[in-house]
């Protein structure tokens, strides 16, 4: 600590000396740090910040296949209106609202659960195991999961068809109907990453002292009553952390997945923003809305990232930044 | 924590490992089913109403007809190009950046590393994307893969904040030895930060290995892409016979059923070989301690 001080104190020193030399001969002395993070700023700028600044001057103009962005002509808002009048587009907005909310609604409690369960678990050696396996399939692309849910609820050769065969029962279109489709989706996606999601609120957890739990039970406290006062509380801020993020993208259900996953028959719920981006807006050459509906998406994006991260602030004492 | 096996504390050990078993056994049962049929000859498929779990005689029948393919094996040799570029090229962007943001005294830091981290909220949309890609002359072209995920904005707050949180003494010592800043970089925050660049490029690895959406939108070429987007054009066909003979030009009789189980296997094993190393870094929790921060 005392050590520490010192070290800050110097460095302040040296800061101040700095300051009164004027801006200009601060970064002069920081010349090499400033060729080597050129790589980076040349990487960020091009593949990030290029796509960002084209967007904003493509989506106020008529977007032509094979033609020059800056050679367009400017549009307005008229790309912004088109996203509204387009009512393939407004169901993509709803669907995507939707999924993403089932998604949370479902997939939010498993991964506090199990984090609490993995935290409780007095049988070691079991829980080493357990954890292995829950935290395997995050490592599976979409492409391995969808041949999972494939091999167990196609119609013809899946497990779970199989069984309702076997026992009599008819079989079920769980692919391939507008139904199954969305529990299909939530229940793989929490499948494959619950286990992964509850590492976070396993950190929280390991940071609680241990002599908390122990005075709980002398005091007569349960399970659930430590649960409940001291468990809960202490993830409290990861919850928060959780939230805000899912919050911000909202506008975002999960393209890729539903990519693989979804069929024509299913379209109708199953289609959202991300999807139809990639098959009508690039697809079909549809560049303007694609560009505006894409927009659309960062900002409502961003504007709720902020909102969730000052509720967050207010409310669980810490923001994501 | 030494909890005595009595009343409600047994009860609830009791319960929430039932609970543990159900869901690890819900996690592992959907892979050795998956292997079982893949395992399992048509014939046998059929005589059985394709409702096999453990195959009377097994046979590696669907993974010969699979990895006899020219092409699977070129869609392989793309994914562990791109999975190895990928990473390294992604690692030296990385350190480079967390590096110099990690220099307190740098005019502007605060401003660099806000319009890093920018990029993490938002994005500019696919089809900007792809306009960027095309006028770069990156469309087909198997740097399309690697480029655009260079800028990896969490990898480098990772690498910046392990460096940050390194003992007080071990850059400034270099300093009073008179080191430039690029001597420092190579020959101190490069090993001491080893643990997390390791971690960080595990899993950029992952992340190469499992994608398939860049070939799906940059790349029209079949033999340019990789193995994820191969499986993907054969598991979501929705008729594996056709798919294929369109895809593996194999226009003998194909076990469907088994054959495209196997393609889900070969999809798995590469991850499932690589885990216990994954393992070791996000236990030790590399990545915790950014999101502390």
């Amino acid at each position: 600590m005392r050590m520490r001080e010192i070290v800050t104190a110097k460095k302040s020193g040296t800061q101040q000396e700095l300051v009164s030399r004027g801006l200009w001969e601060r970064m002069r002395r920081h010349t090499e740090l400033y060729l080597l993070f050129l790589p980076v700023a040349v990487v960020y700028i091009v593949f990030r910040y290029w796509d960002i600044s084209l967007g904003f001057v493509a989506v106020f103009k008529e977007m032509r296949v094979g033609q020059n962005v800056w050679a367009s002509p400017w549009v307005g808002l008229d790309n912004f209106r088109m996203i509204f009048a387009n009512p393939n587009v407004v169901r993509t907005i709803r669907n995507t609202i939707e999924i993403s909310l089932l998604r949370l609604l479902f997939g939010f409690a498993p991964p506090i659960i199990l984090a609490i369960i993995f935290h409780d678990l007095v049988w070691v050696r079991f829980k080493r195991v357990a954890q292995t396996l829950v935290y395997l399939p995050h490592f599976f692309s979409w492409v391995v999961l969808y041949g999972l849910v494939f091999a167990l609820f196609s119609t013809g050769s899946g497990f779970i068809n199989n069984m309702l065969a076997a026992l009599g029962f008819q079989r079920v279109e769980f692919l391939l109907s507008t139904g199954w489709f969305r529990p299909v989706l939530i229940g793989s996606d929490i499948w494959k990453s619950m286990g992964w999601g509850s590492i976070l609120y396993m950190a929280a957890l390991t940071n609680v002292d241990p002599g908390l739990y122990e005075a709980a039970v002398i005091d007569g406290a349960g399970p659930l009553k430590r649960i409940r006062h001291i468990s809960i509380p202490s993830i409290l801020p990861v919850i928060a952390f959780v939230l805000t993020l899912t919050i911000g993208s909202i506008l975002r259900a999960g393209g890729e997945q539903i990519l693989i996953f979804y069929n024509e028959a299913v379209f109708e719920v199953a289609d959202v923003i991300e999807t139809w981006v990639v098959r009508v807006g690039l697809g079909r050459f549809q560049f303007g809305v694609g560009i505006a509906v894409g927009l659309f998406q960062s900002v409502v994006g961003l504007i709720l990232i902020v909102i969730g991260n000052a509720a967050s602030r207010r409310l669980a004492g810490r923001g994501i930044w | 924590m030494g909890l005595k096996p009595r009343g409600s504390e047994f009860t609830y050990q009791i319960v929430i490992f039932f609970i543990a078993l159900v869901v690890s056994v819900s996690a592992l049962f959907p892979l050795l089913y998956v292997v079982g049929v893949s395992l399992t000859s048509m014939p046998e498929l059929i005589s059985r109403n394709y409702f096999v779990i453990v195959p009377r005689h097994p046979t590696l029948g669907a993974y010969q007809r699979i990895l006899q393919n020219p092409t699977i094996w070129n869609a392989f040799a793309i994914s562990v190009a791109r999975s190895t570029i990928g990473p390294v090229l992604s690692l030296v962007i990385m350190v480079l950046g967390a590096y110099v943001l990690s220099v307190r005294t740098l005019p502007g830091r605060r401003t660099l590393l806000m319009l890093i981290i920018f990029t993490m909220l938002f994005t500019g949309g696919l089809i900007p994307r792809y306009l960027v890609m095309r006028r770069l002359g990156l469309l087909n072209n198997f740097w399309v893969y690697v480029l655009p995920m260079l800028p990896d904005a969490f990898g480098l707050l990772v690498v910046k904040v392990f460096i940050e949180n390194l003992p007080d003494g071990l850059l400034e010592s270099a300093e009073i030895d008179g080191a430039t800043h690029t001597q420092k970089l190579l020959f101190l925050a490069i090993p001491l930060a080893k643990p997390a660049l390791a971690a960080v490029g595990m899993f950029a690895v992952v992340n190469h290995w499992n994608s398939w959406f860049d070939a799906l939108v940059f790349v029209t070429r079949r033999n340019l892409h990789p193995l994820q987007m191969v499986l993907r054009n054969l598991i979501t066909a929705d008729n594996f016979h056709d798919a294929a003979i369109d895809i593996l030009g194999d226009m003998t009789r194909v076990d469907t059923v088994s054959m495209r189980m196997a393609t889900v296997v070969i999809g798995i094993i590469p991850m499932v070989m690589l885990y216990p190393f994954l393992q070791k870094y996000f236990v030790h929790g590399v990545f915790l301690g950014s999101v502390k921060e």
